[in-house]
């Protein structure tokens, strides 16, 4: 199998204060993995360090591809219009025609379903719309990796569905994508692997059934008894 | 006060100067401004202090002041005579509007959310396109209105060069009221003055509303 990414024993130091504390991580191409786990665990950092936002302090990356990402807070460029934020990169970093990076921007407003806001400014569109615009940003550099840091964790809940639907429908056309997540169901139903931080550190890894039936650590069962009111832990017999 | 119409010929001479200076202060100050700011935002510490210093001594002295040194500075010092009174004073005002608009622009950068950055960064922009694409164009809206209260104080400001003996519309003025007892020169520099900001704010308020098209508000 190819790896898209793999990473090797990652530490990140922000003035000493370890916040990556030896991570091993790999990604498979077409799988979808979402990580969880509690604020100020690392989970932004991890993705930060995979895009090269932030340098890594040690370890061993190798990133076979380019990467996209999409933000808690969108970050589109509110001076211009959502084509025009689709359009941008493609034409200023690839330096494809103006047409094709239109053709493209329509085809994916139409993916996520705003073909009618392609001359609206982002300030004018909903957050949930907002969102599904900056996927459709991300997507446009045809990126060999996702990355989504709590893509719906500024939305308010009656929303959050527009935009998980899009991130379910990447995950089945086999985009790889590492999701960080608060939402479980997603975690549980969408994604191959789930991975569980604390303290800069994976704690547990496994396929959803595994993390979410079979629960190993006790700060796993911590966490999940925390986020998800019915969550019982089944005792290992 | 019919005699107005035979001094209108020399203070318009005088504003030609005025408006010239105006225009070459504003063509080369605005550009300038640019490195400047970024020069003082830069994390080389040695860097960004000469240019924090620069900014500090032409915001923190009397343009007149500046004006004075300029004018004495290069046949003194340096004892060579390349600028003539005028151009001591357009390169004067250069360098001071630059230092104050430097400052403008530094706010205006500073205004951008750091995830705009991130976004670009994410995307493969590169740091001059994120500054030109992504940067500048959402810095416009903030530092449009002080910019435009700068240009005005520019306009009354060129009034400063009479006092190094360049000729511009004050200067003609003052020297025509002295000459003939009669203050209705005064008057109509007046208006002069004031029809200048009078079309600035006009342009002024039409750029503010261009970049701002983007408002939740505007439409
Ligand atoms: N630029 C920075 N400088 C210093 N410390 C930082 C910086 N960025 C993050 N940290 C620290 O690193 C730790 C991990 O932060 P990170 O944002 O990765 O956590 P997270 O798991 O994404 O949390 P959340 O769920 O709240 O988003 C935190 O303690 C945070 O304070
Ligand atoms: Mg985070």
């Amino acid at each position: 199998m190819k790896h898209i990414l793999k990473m090797e024993n990652i530490v990140k130091e922000y003035e000493g204060n370890r916040v990556l504390d030896g991570v091993d991580f790999s990604i498979e191409k077409g799988e979808t993995v979402s990580v969880i786990g509690p604020s100020g665990s690392g989970k932004s950092t991890l993705l930060k360090c995979i895009n090269g936002l932030v340098k890594i302090t040690s370890g061993d990356m190798i990133l076979n591809g380019s990467t996209g990402m999409v933000f808690q807070h969108f970050n589109l460029f509110p001076h211009m219009t959502c084509i025009e934020n689709i359009m941008y990169a493609p034409m200023k970093v690839k330096k494809i025609s103006k047409s094709d990076a239109e053709a493209k921007a329509v085809s994916l407003l139409e993916m996520v379903g705003l073909s009618d806001k392609r001359d609206e400014y982002p300030n004018h569109l909903s957050g949930g719309q907002q969102q599904r615009v900056a996927i459709a940003r991300a997507l446009a550099m045809e990126p060999d990796l996702m990355l989504f840091d709590e893509a719906t964790s500024a939305l308010d809940p009656e929303i959050t569905g527009e935009v998980l639907e899009v991130m379910k429908k990447m995950a089945k056309d086999h985009v790889t994508m590492i999701v960080v997540t608060h939402e479980m169901g997603f975690a549980r139903e969408v994604s191959d692997r789930v991975i569980f931080m604390d303290k800069g550190k994976i704690v547990e890894e496994g396929k959803p059934q595994e993390i979410f039936q079979n629960t190993k650590s006790e700060r796993l069962k911590n966490f999940l008894g925390v986020v998800l009111n019915d969550y019982v832990p089944q005792d290992t017999k | 006060m019919e005699q107005i119409f035979s001094y209108l010929p020399l203070m318009f001479e005088g504003l030609e100067k005025t408006i010239i200076l105006f225009f070459i202060t504003l063509a080369l100050s605005l550009p300038l401004a640019l490195p400047i700011a970024l020069g003082e935002e830069s994390k080389n510490k040695v860097v960004s202090f000469i240019f924090k210093t620069y900014v500090f001594i032409f915001r923190g002295t009397p343009l007149m002041l500046q004006l004075f040194f300029f004018y004495f500075f290069f046949p003194i010092v340096l004892n060579i005579r390349i600028f003539d009174d005028f151009q001591t004073a357009c390169l004067t005002f250069v360098l001071n509007y630059a230092a104050y608009f430097a400052e403008i622009y530094r706010g205006g950068m500073n205004s951008i959310d750091k995830g705009q950055y991130d976004a670009a960064f994410a995307l493969g922009l590169s740091k001059r396109q994120t500054l030109f694409g992504i940067v500048i164009p959402q810095t416009m809206k903030v530092i449009l209105p002080p910019i435009s209260n700068e240009t005005i104080t520019l306009v009354k400001d060129t009034a400063l060069i009479m006092v190094i003996g360049a000729a511009d519309l004050m200067k003609m003025t003052s020297s025509i009221v002295n000459r003939t007892n009669d203050i209705t020169p005064l008057f109509v520099a007046a208006v002069i003055y004031l029809i200048m900001t009078f079309i600035l704010t006009i342009i002024s308020g039409r750029l503010e509303k261009y970049f701002s098209r983007y408002d939740e508000r505007g439409e």
